[in-house]
């Protein structure tokens, strides 16, 4: 079966669900995802938004909002912001997070902020592009015990130096997390539209882990924006089988994951 | 008992005014928020507000678009799957609104700290980040110490930061259902309308339908604002439009895209105030710039379920305009 970039990048994410995992994703394409494995292979996972919808599936196609009526038609269990970014994510209860970003360095830190183009990053300044700021990305990759990066695999996107830092990945590197004694383990993987990196154990820098049947290393390491180091396992990761993209399509009923 | 029922007018022309620290209590972006109570500030000519705004909404998009408020904390200043605000985009860039970020964990643990009467509160998110370092109102303090100092748990010695609490003077909250005291019910995620209710100095009530108060003696459980903390309800069917209240309408997905793209430009924000904000007074008026054919389409969709408990306890626009003559403020 044909398949779009997006829909490996949704399906590759999926696959980081296990089964049984208590889970929150993030607005927009990474729900739908979340929601093709919990359909798919991990029926026994448990979903919410951050904003304290639980038990709930898309109606109707991907939601225009994390509390929208798409998400909250057929929700078990209402709550609040506090409810399930603090008592569910600060307190490290929940298994695993999926998150989007704008810009991602080599240690997995993420920004979603804004664009401050030109050398003089430090002081605060009027950004030349206002992104949309941390919604709870930051709660999630703060908490969750293992965070799923997900994105648009682009050279500006993968930065040597990110604009700012609004989602913590391992900062530095190595045990940089340790100093802020966070509750989460950081990320586990970036899955992007042409392939899946990974933290080395020690240092934490993401290396590329595999690659899309479409794609290759040649192609990955010319649209990173820093000197991307492939792991000796590096392997190619497995297409989507056909069960797979009947499920992600059933949960993507407006075609979001279609647009090339 | 006392009958709290205000009109939209009188509510923003007695607690509004210039400069004041505001906050709209809403369920994330596309969520039901007070955006009819924020067109009637910017109808108002409110000026300078300093916004806590937990998320970006349609409201806070309309504020910078005309220049309504010139500071806001927030946690998200987009519109989800809707894009981005252009707005919000049109004045940070522009340097004329200052956006102090947080996050969506972060602002309500600072609603709740104020609520609580606690002088800061501790977290355990946004420390070791940019929002920890840097902040848009101490620009030159880099790393910034005051925005979330770092503080010692003088219990294990380690490192945490302390946010600051955040008590508006006024907050404006969206509820599904109120009675005439106050009490209301909201329907999907109450976001962090629980804890703005009780940070705030004042509370006011936009509500989706007016229900006895017998409704509230039903399901006293439900009821996540009582009447002991609002000042004045007022009854507003659509009040959350082109945002979506849960149980009622959906967002309006042609509006939502047009509004936003009327924002992106000054030309555009200038039609949008002369079609949308100064175009209506009564809400005949305003259900009529909606459309018929759109309330229909919006209110009939997948969680209309969820009303259904409360149906029999709806007050008609008959009854509403009776008790509004037996208000407090008639």
């Amino acid at each position: 079966m044909e398949y779009t970039r997006q829909e490996m990048m949704a399906i590759a994410t999926g696959r980081e669900i296990r089964d049984g995992d208590l889970c929150v994703f993030g607005v927009g394409l990474s729900m739908l995802a979340g929601f093709f494995a919990l359909a798919y292979h991990a029926p026994n996972a448990k979903s919410m938004t951050e904003g304290g919808i639980y038990g709930a599936t898309p109606v109707g196609g991907l939601p225009w909002g994390i509390e929208d009526n798409r998400i909250s038609a057929n929700a078990t269990c209402f709550t609040n912001a506090i409810d399930a970014l603090g008592f569910l994510v600060a307190s490290g209860k929940c298994d695993l997070g999926i998150i989007g970003a704008a810009q991602v360095d080599r240690f997995g830190n993420v920004n979603t902020t804004g664009f401050w183009p030109g050398p003089d990053r430090a002081a605060y300044r009027a950004p030349k592009t206002r992104l949309n700021g941390s919604g709870g990305a930051n709660d999630i990759a703060s908490g969750c015990k293992r965070v799923v990066i997900m994105m648009a695999h682009e050279q500006k996107r993968f930065s040597e130096q990110i604009d700012y830092l609004t989602t913590p990945g391992f900062l530095t590197g190595g045990n940089a997390r340790a100093k802020y004694n966070f509750v989460g383990g950081g990320p586990v993987a970036i899955v992007t539209t042409l392939g899946i990196l990974r933290p080395d154990p020690l240092t934490k820098e993401f290396m590329l882990d595999s690659y899309y049947p479409f794609s290759s290393i040649e192609e990955i390491k010319a649209n990173t924006g820093w000197d991307l180091k492939i792991s000796p396992t590096v392997s190619i990761t497995p297409e989507p089988t056909e069960g797979e993209l009947k499920a992600l399509r059933a949960v993507d009923a407006t075609g979001m994951l279609k647009r090339k | 008992m006392q009958n709290k029922l205000t009109t939209l007018q009188e509510a923003v022309s007695r607690y509004t005014r210039d400069g004041m620290l505001y906050a709209s209590g809403a369920a994330l972006p596309v969520g039901s928020d007070s955006v009819v109570f924020g067109k009637e500030m910017v109808r108002q000519g409110r000026k300078n507000l300093h916004y806590l705004a937990h998320c970006c909404s349609q409201q806070v998009n309309l504020f910078c678009a005309t220049g309504t408020c010139d500071k806001i904390e927030g946690g998200f200043s987009g519109l989800e799957v809707y894009g981005f605000a252009s707005g919000v985009r049109r004045a940070c860039e522009s340097g004329a609104v200052l956006w102090e970020d947080y996050s969506n964990l972060s602002m309500p643990l600072r609603f709740l700290g104020a609520a609580l009467g606690w002088p800061f509160v501790p977290t355990t998110v946004n420390i070791g980040t940019d929002i920890q370092h840097r902040s848009a109102f101490n620009p030159e303090e880099y790393p910034c110490k005051s925005k979330i100092p770092q503080i010692v748990d003088p219990f294990t010695g380690k490192i945490y930061g302390a946010l600051p609490v955040a008590k508006p003077e006024l907050a404006v909250i969206h509820v599904t259902m109120a009675d005439v005291e106050g009490n209301a019910i909201i329907l999907g995620t109450e976001w962090s309308r629980f804890e703005l209710a009780r940070a705030a100095d004042k509370v006011i009530l936009q509500t989706d339908f007016l229900v006895d108060t017998d409704c509230m003696r039903q399901y006293p459980n439900l009821v996540r604002i009582p009447d002991l903390l609002v000042e004045a309800v007022i009854p507003w069917q659509l009040g959350a439009w082109p945002q979506c209240s849960v149980g009622v309408y959906d967002s309006d997905q042609e509006h939502m895209f047009a509004m936003n793209k009327m924002l992106s430009t000054p030309e555009g924000t200038e039609e949008f105030l002369q079609k949308y904000v100064h175009s209506w007074h009564t809400h005949e008026e305003y259900l009529a710039l909606i459309g018929k054919e759109k309330i229909d389409s919006i209110m009939n969709n997948a969680t209309t379920h969820l009303m259904d408990p409360y149906r029999k306890w709806i007050k008609s626009d008959t009854e509403i305009k009776v008790l509004m003559k037996e208000s407090k403020f008639a």
